[in-house]
């Protein structure tokens, strides 16, 4: 006899979980968060802040999703199931605002909270190339001008640079920064050079990328895994060979490794902090207008990360960059007055 | 005839001696697997900790005795500038370099102090506080060069000592390799399995039962049962994807959950139990059904006082098989978001959660060299939890094992 109660309280059990359902959906009292890796770590940092001020606050749910994917989750509505920031390492697109706008989410803030930059560099000991992304994609690009990529030595693509063979070690196809390489170098080399890249830009943007970002894979590239720290030894090892990797990784590495100016600029925090180096890209977060007043903590959560991105600020520490002292005064002006994004601004 | 003999008694030790290979390869797999882990994971389990003076009279925080008791003590601490004093105190021991000797959790061990013991406002106390990671992987072997110097030269003044991590048996993920916990992830493994647990455990007997006892034997119950089969074998994702669609999309259930995920990997466990549930229940002899009949018992007098009880020890080994594939389960929980960083442990079902195995996942793409001995053990947790629930079925089973 004891069986069948044993079974019986197991439904009750279960009946439970399903009413506790319904107002599951209703009310949320934590902050969440979705997209870009890239500004993940500094979002997590805001998060653990933000409980150890307040022990009453529920801890925020931040989630890694890519910025993307991280937009299609923030834009699908506004309310509780839906994510009150997103975590983005580009601008929102016109097509992604269009999205949110139509699910009721048009008012959001943009919010730029740093830098982030990737950086060539060599060995003291190395040539001290000045180089321009063009140079860069003709050295790297699988297939510039539409040929497979020959070159063999920097002088090869550009008569200029000394002629010291090509061999760049880089992170691998699955990294955040060789994204960004992608991106920042050799897009913009491809752009300048290729005479066919902007009418392919307008017709088919993923053939464009896949057309320009494309690296050769015949070892002038050299694919040394997610560790920067091997890729600074290598450097030391091999004065010929430059290295491709974040910012800090740089800064931390001063004593041993020089950065290598691209189109005459080298790679230092006020040059990146200025826009004025090629390797550099705002990191954003958006956050949903409606939700300020929804989600209990969401506006000392913005504050909070405004206090931190400072320059010698926790999230500095960490390997962002941070903006210039303008930026940051209208990012702080955004946060304080609540100015809604103009889509006018928006790239396409 | 004298060479067939030999010849046979021959295949009978290659037979015999394959076997004992084969029992000694899977062996040596798992003590491979127990004895790297633990040589690493162990670490984990271990902080190192400096002894140094901190001189909270001389910091004179403003902060009233009366705040320190209740609810409000943290925040008036945290207002009252600490974490500061304390890297004043650590520039003062170790110079310049000090602050960043100390893990940034280290001001919270004086704060808990201070609640403990107000009096403590105003004097000087030598503290333990916790390394840096940097400092605390280099005390345990295998940091950087620097960090080792810096480390054998605090080691020569007798300031190191080595103590049992209590803050990873009893938080929730953080940024910083020395303050993360893995309660709050095994937390939303126990409350995931419960919900696991008590949906697809029911259904999946009662499911198993009807099949084996009561269905007439039909195109329809074998095509049922063909598709019972199927589902035992669908990949993962797929699970993750459905409950994505149904329990996100369609009831608007909240993401991350433990609920959600209890649900979804209900739905991948469910069919398992069905398939060990018939299984059992076939096996139970068809004379104590007969039997039980003769004197007069009604069907579902029989299926509850007879098969039930004598199949039940083969029904709780498939539930454990299912629940012990459904704890390590990381692809379908992606899916419904049970992959996010949070500080801490969940509350109830409907908090925001992860599980072991996403949390050992997420640990081991950070690039902190101090997250590779937590990873490691957190792996030790998430085998001590299988050990744990594969020993409660063996006791289940042995409890109720009947034999006839």
């Amino acid at each position: 006899m004891r069986l069948p109660c044993l079974l019986a309280a197991m439904f009750a059990l279960a009946a439970c979980h399903d009413q506790a359902n319904g107002g599951g959906a209703g009310v949320r009292e934590q902050i969440t968060a979705v997209g870009s890796s890239t500004v993940y770590p500094f979002t997590t940092i805001i998060a653990e802040r933000f409980v150890a001020a307040d022990p009453d606050a529920k801890a925020p749910v931040i989630e890694s999703t890519g910025t993307g994917a991280g937009m299609k989750l923030f834009c699908a509505g506004i309310g509780a199931a839906h994510p009150d920031l997103e975590d983005a390492s580009r601008r929102m697109k016109a097509s992604e605002y269009r999205d949110c706008a139509a699910h009721g989410a048009g008012a959001v803030l943009e919010i730029q909270i740093g830098i982030d930059g990737i950086a060539f560099a060599e060995s003291k000991r190395g040539p001290h190339m000045a180089l321009t992304t063009v140079d860069i994609y003709r050295a790297l690009a699988a297939h510039p001008g539409g040929k497979p990529n020959t070159a063999r030595t920097w002088a090869d693509v550009n008569p200029s640079l000394p002629a010291v063979p090509i061999q760049v070690y880089g992170p691998p196809a699955t990294s955040g920064t060789r994204d960004a390489l992608a991106e920042l170098i050799l897009m913009k080399g491809c752009d300048a050079v290729e005479p066919e890249a902007a009418a392919l830009a307008a017709r088919d943007v993923d053939a464009h990328r896949l057309f320009c970002t494309r690296v050769r894979e015949d070892g002038a590239y050299i694919d040394a895994g997610e560790n920067d720290n091997l890729i600074v030894q290598k450097l030391q090892a091999n004065p010929d060979a430059l290295g491709v990797f974040g910012y800090s990784y740089l800064e931390e590495n001063r004593q041993t490794v020089d950065g290598v100016t691209i189109n005459g600029v080298q790679p230092t925090y006020d040059a990146i902090a200025a826009d004025r180096y090629p390797g550099s890209r705002p990191l954003y977060v958006y956050v949903k207008k409606s939700h300020l007043d929804a989600i209990p903590g969401l506006r000392a959560f913005l504050r909070l990360y405004a206090n931190n991105w400072g320059k010698d600020g926790p999230l500095v520490r960490r390997g962002l960059i941070a903006s210039p002292v303008s930026v940051q005064a209208r990012s702080r002006a955004i946060i304080a007055r609540e100015i809604p994004l103009d889509p006018a601004s928006l790239p396409s | 005839m004298a060479r067939r003999l030999r010849r046979r008694y021959a295949a009978e030790r290659r037979f015999r001696r394959l076997g004992a290979s084969a029992v000694a390869l899977s062996a040596a797999f798992l003590a491979f697997l127990l004895i790297t882990m633990l040589a690493q994971g162990l670490r984990g389990f271990t902080e190192t900790r400096v002894t140094m003076p901190v001189n909270l009279a001389a910091a004179d925080l403003p902060v009233e005795t009366a705040r320190l008791k209740g609810r409000g003590a943290d925040l008036a601490l945290a207002g009252a500038g600490l974490e500061n004093a304390v890297d004043t105190a650590a520039t003062s021991a170790f110079g310049p370099m000090g602050s960043d000797l100390l893990s940034p959790g280290a001001w919270m061990v004086v704060r808990d102090a201070i609640k403990a013991d107000p009096s403590l406002l105003h004097r000087t106390i030598r503290f333990e506080l916790p390394l840096a990671s940097r400092y605390d992987v280099a005390a345990k072997g295998i940091g950087t060069p620097e960090a080792e110097r810096v480390v054998a030269r605090l080691e020569r003044r007798g300031l190191l000592s080595t103590g049992w991590d209590l803050g990873f048996l009893r938080d929730a993920d953080a940024t910083d390799p020395t303050r993360v916990g893995i309660w709050g992830a095994a937390k939303g493994s126990l409350l995931t399995m419960l919900v696991t647990l008590a949906l697809a455990f029911p259904v999946g007997v009662l499911a198993a039962l009807y099949l084996e006892e009561i269905a007439p034997k039909n195109r329809w119950t074998d095509m049922i049962e063909v598709s019972i089969n199927n589902l035992a074998a669908v990949p993962s994702i797929i699970f993750g994807l459905l409950g994505l669609a149904v329990f996100l999309g369609t009831f608007g259930l909240p993401r991350s959950a433990p609920l959600v995920g209890g649900l979804t990997l209900a739905l991948m466990t469910m069919p398992v139990i069905v398939i060990a549930g018939r299984n059992a229940i076939k096996a139970v002899p068809p004379s104590i059904r007969d039997a039980a009949l003769a004197v007069g018992a009604s069907r579902v007098q029989v299926i509850f006082h007879h098969v039930l009880p004598l199949a039940l020890p083969g029904i709780m080994t498939g539930t454990i098989i299912g629940m012990a594939r459904a704890l390590g389960e990381t692809a379908p929980l992606l899916m419904i978001g049970m992959r996010a960083f949070i500080a801490a442990p969940p509350r109830g079902l409907t908090d925001p959660a992860t599980v072991l195995p996403v949390q050992i996942f997420l640990w081991s793409d950070q690039v902190d060299r101090g997250f590779i001995e937590k990873t490691s053990a957190a792996i030790i947790v998430l085998l001590v939890f299988l050990l744990a629930m594969n020993g409660l079925a063996i006791y289940l089973r042995n409890r109720f094992e009947t034999r006839w």
